[in-house]
């Protein structure tokens, strides 16, 4: 046991680690697997979404290789369709929150006084707002395409990025060099331009990974509960018409129809908290110490 | 730029592993917690709050004005997008079948809405004063009704859920951090991260798969038997356990994980404490040290996630009651989503936002008392 105290304590690295993570690579790869089918999903699909592609609950077959649901559409050209709704909300959200986030986050951390008092209040009040059950409610009465969907995800998730970016605005903004800007009296915008946006890219972007995280199980979970643009395909989806079918569980048909889209929720989530942990190494060294 | 400056940045959010889980994105402090712990550096101008007033009086004010918020927002929300309530009435095969522009007054008249918006926020508040939640369209029976029959169930399932993931993370979390690196960390962690990235409701349909439908050990639905006629209170118990078994599982398990990481992140930072050094060199024992030393420090982090996870629990319900069809609110909210029953969903949405709120309330309240650094402020 001594060994483990022995071990612990030091300095803290004072770089971060070079190179890219194991973890990394692999959510990286995960990921562009992903946006492969995103991308060429109408190609590589075999049948169109809605296609009746087959006989009612077929088990996988040379045409449909992941057999078929209940009304006959193909398991597998749904599940490749089926990545769109997930990964073009995750960009959407996730592009929205941060982007709402850094607004609020840099102006209030500009400018002190009243409006970073305001702003800040603001925060603290969409941090408590109860969010899965509002964004039920939006959801259920703006019928929830992707596009709203991203955006009300957007509206009700931006306060942890806006807090992280503040901070990190207060903190840059009493480094010599933005002093010295300030001196030579620089306005307000070319310090925000030069000085100020080039250094919260990278945390924007270790924002941006969990948020779109986040948004792909939001998107899922208002699918399954049924919200959610009735023409696109989605995980989501898929696994509430498989579970609303109760019999799915009594047959063999679980393994093909209720499997598939868990396994891709599951494999798109696990790539995103990969790349988010890489990314955190690169950030921040001192909670490397700690997961490692 | 050279990314080391950012160690200057505010580390408690980023510092948790990234989130993914319904739980989605927090950070392990308490709202006005981080707030008050934001480093303040050398900035001019930066405004602090005065101390002549207590510091949960802020609190509570913040939360009331959330909730006020939130009950408006309730209000105006359908009002605000597009669309009229008495239009489908003018479809002829509506029941009430609004012919011309006197009786679409009178039906207006009747329903209130050709009152200004202004009173009709004013009575809907009065409304919910007296505990009146309207009329369900779907159900056809008083909304308060409806949630005051189903929210004791979804009180036990979320509550059992979180003091079981709670008792199971904390000590897991105390042990993992404690041996870090052994095989029983590494283990804890992967299947706990793999875990928390399946969705709530597929864990609850593969539990419902294996344990009642492969091997019907357990039963498929329902918070009991149907027109059960209990001998004992204590068969009813027994019965109402029984059939909590599985969805307190799922639920448990998509609690766990969050909470695990946090503790055992936290046990780890203070193994090398000096503090550490000279309980084990005034020869304490092993337990009080995991326990009373090290884990006494993780408690702080793991209460704020605890109320987190309080909100969580009771809007991550739907997913897995819809699954084993249990009696709560969860299953109710699904339901009214399904047949767009406003009414209803807007009386959930109520009662579990206030549950939320609560829940969130009591943990900053108590956050000051478990942690003297925060008292003092």
């Amino acid at each position: 046991m001594t060994a483990t105290v022995a071990r612990h304590p030091g300095p803290p690295p004072t770089s971060p680690p070079r190179g890219i993570h194991v973890a990394g690579i692999i959510g990286g790869a995960i990921m562009g697997f992903y946006f492969v089918l995103l991308l060429f999903g109408s190609q590589l699909a075999p049948f169109r979404a809605t296609e009746l592609a087959g006989q009612s609950l077929a088990s996988p077959s040379g045409t449909n290789r992941l057999g078929t649901n209940l009304i006959g559409q193909d398991i597998l050209s749904q599940l490749i369709l089926g990545a769109r709704a997930s990964l073009l909300v995750a960009l959407l959200a996730g592009v929205g929150t941060v982007l709402l986030g850094g607004i609020v986050g840099i102006l209030a951390g500009w400018f002190p006084g009243w409006p970073d008092a305001v702003m800040m209040r603001v925060t603290d009040l969409v941090l408590i707002v109860p969010k899965l059950p509002l964004l039920l409610l939006i959801g259920a009465l703006t019928g929830g395409s992707v596009v709203g969907l991203s955006l009300v995800i957007s509206l009700l998730f931006w306060p942890n990025a806006a807090r992280i970016l503040r901070s990190q605005v207060l903190s840059l903004r009493t480094r010599t060099h933005v002093r010295a800007a300030t001196g030579f009296g620089a306005g307000t915008w070319h310090q925000l331009r030069r000085h100020i946006l080039p250094d919260l890219t990278l945390l924007s972007i270790a924002e941006f990974i969990p948020a779109a995280g986040r948004a792909v199980s939001l998107q899922a979970g208002l699918a399954f509960l049924g919200i959610g643009d009735p023409t696109l395909p989605s995980w989501g989806s898929m696994i509430r018409d498989a579970v609303a079918f109760r019999a799915v569980f009594i047959t063999d048909a679980w393994k093909w129809w209720f499997a598939p889209p868990v396994i891709a929720l599951v494999g798109l989530t696990v790539g995103i908290t990969l790349l988010g942990t890489a990314a955190e190494r690169r950030l921040s060294p001192r909670l490397a110490r700690h997961t490692r | 730029m050279h990314p080391s400056i950012l160690r200057h940045a505010a580390p408690t959010c980023t510092s948790q592993a990234p989130e993914v889980a319904w739980q989605g994105g927090y950070c392990s402090q308490t709202v006005t917690q981080v707030l008050h712990r934001e480093p303040a550096p050398t900035a001019p101008a930066e405004p602090r709050q005065r101390r002549s007033r207590p510091p949960y009086l802020r609190t509570i004010g913040l939360y009331a004005i959330t909730l006020w918020a939130v009950i408006t927002l309730v209000f105006f929300l359908p009002r605000l997008l597009p669309g009229d309530p008495l239009r489908q009435l003018e479809d002829a095969d509506s029941g009430q079948f609004i012919y011309d522009t006197a009786e679409r007054e009178r039906v207006a008249a009747y329903y209130g809405l050709d009152k200004p918006l202004i009173s009709q926020y004013r009575t809907y508040l009065s409304d919910l004063r007296h505990g009146e939640f309207g009329w369900s369209i779907s159900q056809n029976q008083p909304v308060a009704e409806l949630l005051k029959k189903r929210l004791p169930w979804t009180l036990l399932l979320t509550g059992g859920a979180l003091a079981l993931s709670s008792a199971l993370s904390f000590f897991a979390g105390v042990t993992a951090g404690w041996h870090r690196g052994r095989f029983a960390d590494r283990s804890l962690i992967v299947v706990l991260s793999t875990t928390r990235a399946i969705p709530e409701y597929a864990l609850a349909a593969a539990l419902l798969i294996l344990f009642a439908v492969t091997y019907p050990v357990f039963p498929q639905a329902g918070g009991q038997r149907a027109f059960a006629e209990y001998a004992s209170p204590l068969e009813a118990v027994g019965d109402i356990l029984f059939h909590l078994a599985l969805p307190l599982t799922a639920l448990t398990i998509g609690l766990a994980a969050n909470k695990f990481l946090i503790v055992r992140n936290t046990v780890i930072s203070t193994l090398g404490e000096d503090y550490m050094v000279l309980a084990r060199a005034k020869g304490l024992s092993r337990r009080l040290l995991k326990y009373r030393h090290s884990g006494r420090n993780a408690l702080l982090p793991f209460v704020t996630a605890l109320g987190i996870q309080a909100g969580f629990a009771v809007s991550g319900s739907p997913f897995v009651e819809t699954i084993f069809n249990y009696p709560g609110l969860g299953s109710l909210v699904t339901r009214a989503v399904d047949a767009r029953d406003y009414p209803l969903l807007q009386g959930c949405f109520i009662s579990i936002a206030v549950a939320v709120l609560i829940a969130n309330l009591a943990v900053e309240l108590t956050y000051a008392k478990l942690d003297p650094r925060v008292r003092r402020r």
